[in-house]
């Protein structure tokens, strides 16, 4: 009896209970009809959702990651720009420049009727002031690539010469990196000092599209267009960044209508987006390289056979089907697809009787064990990681794969204390040098990218193409130095890799460019 | 002893337990291997640059000092500075406590309603299929782990029926509640599991009891004496594991934030530990340890309510 009387109120309870979410405030309703931006009412805003929010304080030379700086180069403008194949420069503030036959004093022209965000115009003294920040502030991430740079003056309101201590080639895309972005002068001179508060660097004043009036961690980041910018009024009046960080939400976020756009789509899952109506995704070509760094320093690796038969036995394409479903390339060369990349070099393609063959031939003939140290999260590098231990094990090396936090790998490889571990690398400029004095430059920190191959006469050629004023020549000393750093293989070249993004089908003009930057000013949405 | 008397002794039990914390959580984050400098500075920066950071951030300070420092420090309110955003870790954390407050809270009103419903209903249903279906059902919910679980109701009520948001927090406070709810039901299903297991139990061996079987011999009505008799025993034993899953729940939280990307503490707390943001992770471990004391506190209070005989000693 009992029984009977009480099953009723307590389904309707249930189903009460279940209700209060679905009827409280916005009902259903306006999950899926979202506000849609359109001609007629209200402003377009872009909404985003990012795989990470920024951390680094938010003025140009002080960042140091790249949910900040994605941000930058929509607020911030440089004196140039990177080309949007990433491999030249374009006018940006400055429309005209010129040095003198020796290559050591450059003077620019200013673009005319630029202003900040708040309406102040931009003169010649601010653009000094940020770039001697850049160069020389105590608090700048980016000092090295200013070295040359000896003395900037500005010679009038629309004139910046700047003096070099000695020749140096990629000046021009130095200049175009996000770095020397340009804030007023006296907003630049404060962000120097040792108790600025970070806050206020979120109150943002640049000649970019887009400025910020604020931005807290946990909130979205929210920007508005800059109504005096100098490339006219960009179609997007707002964008909103919202952070997801896990890649499955940010997909369904996506799907659900409730974000036009997100980036870091999982490669896997291109294809079943495109395959979906009312999105799309795509992979970018961008400078990014996928490889596996070697102990240089450890036998039998410090035999140039062993790391020459480990590059054969590797099976590229069956990584780049698995690991990168198609969504990669063939890495032919040491460096990124980019400026004076030379796409002649033949890279190791998979051959395993000749892996064999230098394995015969090489101190490590009998075979032995080694570490792969992989970053746990990243399941690329875990994926590939599983694939070279049974490609090498053909050769009669043992893998041993170790899952260790980034934070540990990064320090067991900068202390030498580890066999192998996958990495991969992001060009941050058009030009060579960074990534060929990073990864390539032995005998001091960072030791050619931790490898400890050290090789003088090559550290002597990379000295030397920096200072090459003549744009064929240097081409040529860069070929060289690629092809000497690939036959002497001190890491194992996998891939190029692309920067996914994913967005609904009103959203028009995205581009993720050469550098991995994207500009919300192209950006447009239909209705 | 009296109520009073018990709530300073546990007031006392509750500081030694807090030193306890501080200890084990400040050793914790320095035994871990990895250091925060490259974290910070990134791949690329060099061992110089990496030297003045740890200097800056009084990382290579006696780590008695750095201890003190942290403790001296959270007593006058004061949690010191991020290592990662050179923010005050108070602004970082404070903000985002009740976001996850208000998703425990959440979570525990659904999984009360959602246990005092089930569990009463697989009780009085002993045996047969509403009974079977409710105990196999929330064994699936149990032993799911919670990161899917989301991702499920995600597809299923986000998605597919568009009835909740897919995730975030939204911007208004009744955005608040209607994009809380999918993140709260996964905890609340996850919690209910297990407390309906207890409830239903309780209810069954309470109406077995004689004064129960009185009470119906009195010709009092089925459900008053569920209500009135049956079920204000039987809660006593579930609202105790009520409190202790309070643990569970910001645990739990952890991963439920980041699969709906809510801006509570769980999420700050994982990106904190993988940047080895030290101060950010000791705050956030305290503040969740006072938590969880606090609620078993009341808990533990909240007996002498329920029933008058239960005295502390």
């Amino acid at each position: 009896m009992l029984a009977r009387n009480m099953r009723s109120p307590i389904i309707l309870a249930a189903v009460a209970a279940l209700l209060i979410g679905a009827c409280a405030p916005g009902g259903p309703q306006s999950a899926t009809t979202q506000p849609q931006p359109s001609a007629s009412s209200g402003p377009k805003v872009l909404k985003m959702a990012r795989n990470a929010e920024p951390f680094s304080t938010f003025v140009p030379w002080r960042i140091d990651d790249n949910p900040a700086l994605f941000i930058s180069v929509n607020v911030y403008d440089t004196l140039l720009r990177t080309t949007k194949d990433g491999t030249g420069v374009e006018p940006g503030l400055a429309t005209k420049w010129e040095s003198t036959a020796d290559g050591l004093s450059w003077t620019f022209t200013l673009r005319d009727g630029v202003k900040f965000s708040d309406g102040t115009p931009l003169k010649a003294s601010d653009v000094k002031a940020s770039l001697d920040m850049a160069r020389g502030g105590e608090q700048s991430s980016w000092k090295d690539n200013y070295k040359a740079i000896k003395e900037i003056t500005a010679v009038d309101d629309k004139t910046v010469k700047i003096v070099l201590s000695q020749p140096y080639a990629p000046l021009l895309s130095v200049l175009a990196m996000f770095s020397g972005g340009v804030l007023p002068a006296d907003m630049a001179k404060a962000t120097d000092a040792k108790d600025y508060d970070a806050g206020l660097a979120w109150k943002t004043k640049g000649t970019g599209a887009y400025f910020a009036e604020g931005w807290k961690k946990g909130d979205p980041i929210v920007l508005k267009r800059n109504p005096n910018y100098w490339k006219g009024k960009p179609a997007v009046d707002e964008v909103r960044i919202e952070y997801i960080p896990d890649d499955n939400t940010r997909v369904l976020k996506l799907q659900g209508g409730e974000t036009d756009l997100i980036d870091f789509v999982p490669f896997s899952q291109i294809a079943a987006l495109n395959g979906q109506p009312g999105v799309k995704a795509q992979t970018f070509t961008i400078q990014q390289t996928a490889f596996v760094i070697l102990n240089n320093s450890k036998p039998p690796l410090n035999d140039v056979k062993v790391r020459q038969a480990l590059n054969y036995a590797t099976d590229k394409d069956a990584i780049i089907k698995n690991v990168y479903f198609s969504q990669a390339k063939f890495m032919n060369s040491p460096i990124p697809q980019g400026t004076y990349w030379d796409k002649n070099l033949p890279g190791y393609p998979y051959d395993l009787e000749k892996a064999k063959k230098l394995m015969s031939e090489s101190s490590g003939k009998a075979g032995f064990k080694m570490d792969m140290q992989v970053r746990s999260g990243n399941t690329n590098f875990a994926n590939t990681a599983v694939i070279l231990k049974d490609a090498w094990a053909k050769i009669g090396v043992t893998v041993d794969i170790q899952t260790l936090e980034t934070s540990v790998v990064r320090t067991n490889y900068r202390a030498g204390d580890y066999m192998s571990t996958p990495s991969a690398w992001t060009n941050d400029m058009n030009d060579p040098t960074q990534i060929v004095n990073y990864a390539m430059r032995g005998g001091a920190s960072p030791f050619a990218y931790w490898t400890r191959y050290n090789n003088p006469d090559l550290n002597d050629k990379i000295t030397k193409a920096d200072l090459e004023q003549d744009a064929k020549k240097r081409e040529a000393q860069y070929s060289e130095i690629q092809k000497i750093y690939l036959d002497a293989a001190p890491l194992v070249f996998i891939a190029y890799l692309g920067a996914t993004a994913g967005w609904r089908n009103n959203v028009d003009g995205f581009l993720i460019d050469g550098l991995s930057y994207y500009r919300f000013e192209d950006v447009k949405i239909n209705k | 002893m009296g109520r009073a008397a018990y709530f300073r002794k546990r007031l006392l039990l509750m500081a030694f337990v807090l030193f306890g914390v501080t200890v084990v959580i400040f050793s914790m984050v320095r035994i871990l291997p990895g250091d925060p400098a490259f974290l910070i500075l990134g791949d690329r920066a060099t061992d110089e640059k990496a030297a003045e950071l740890r200097e800056q951030l009084g990382l290579n300070r006696p780590a008695l000092e750095q201890y003190w420092m942290f403790v001296s420090g959270f007593a006058r309110g004061d949690m010191g500075q991020s290592l990662l955003y050179r923010q005050p870790v108070g602004d970082l954390v404070l903000r985002r406590v009740p976001v996850s407050l208000a998703l425990a809270a959440y979570a525990m009103g659904l999984a009360a309603v959602i246990t005092l419903t089930f569990g009463i209903l697989a009780a009085i249903n002993k045996g047969r299929w509403p009974d079977q279906l409710i105990r196999v059902g929330f064994l699936f919910a149990l032993t799911t782990p919670n990161f899917w679980f989301g991702i499920l109701l995600i597809l299923l009520l986000g998605l597919t029926l568009h009835w909740f948001p897919v995730a975030g927090f939204g911007e208004t406070p009744a955005q608040h509640v209607w994009y809380l709810f999918l993140p709260a039901l996964t905890l609340a299903l996850q919690l209910s599991a297990v407390l309906i297991r207890n409830l239903r139990g309780q209810i069954i061996l309470t109406m077995r009891s004689d004064y129960v079987r009185t009470a119906h011999a009195k010709g009092l009505s089925g459900s008053l004496v569920l209500l009135r008799h049956v079920l204000r025993n039987a809660l006593l034993s579930t609202l105790t594991i009520f409190g202790l899953q309070f643990g569970f729940l910001v645990g739990g939280a952890i991963v439920v934030e980041t699969v709906f990307a809510l801006p509570g503490t769980g999420q700050l707390l994982i990106q904190s530990i993988t940047a080895r943001d030290y101060p950010v992770v000791q705050a956030i471990t305290v503040i969740s340890a006072v938590l969880v004391i606090v609620v078993n506190l009341v808990v533990d209070l909240s007996y002498s309510f329920l029933d008058p005989r239960v005295t502390y000693e």
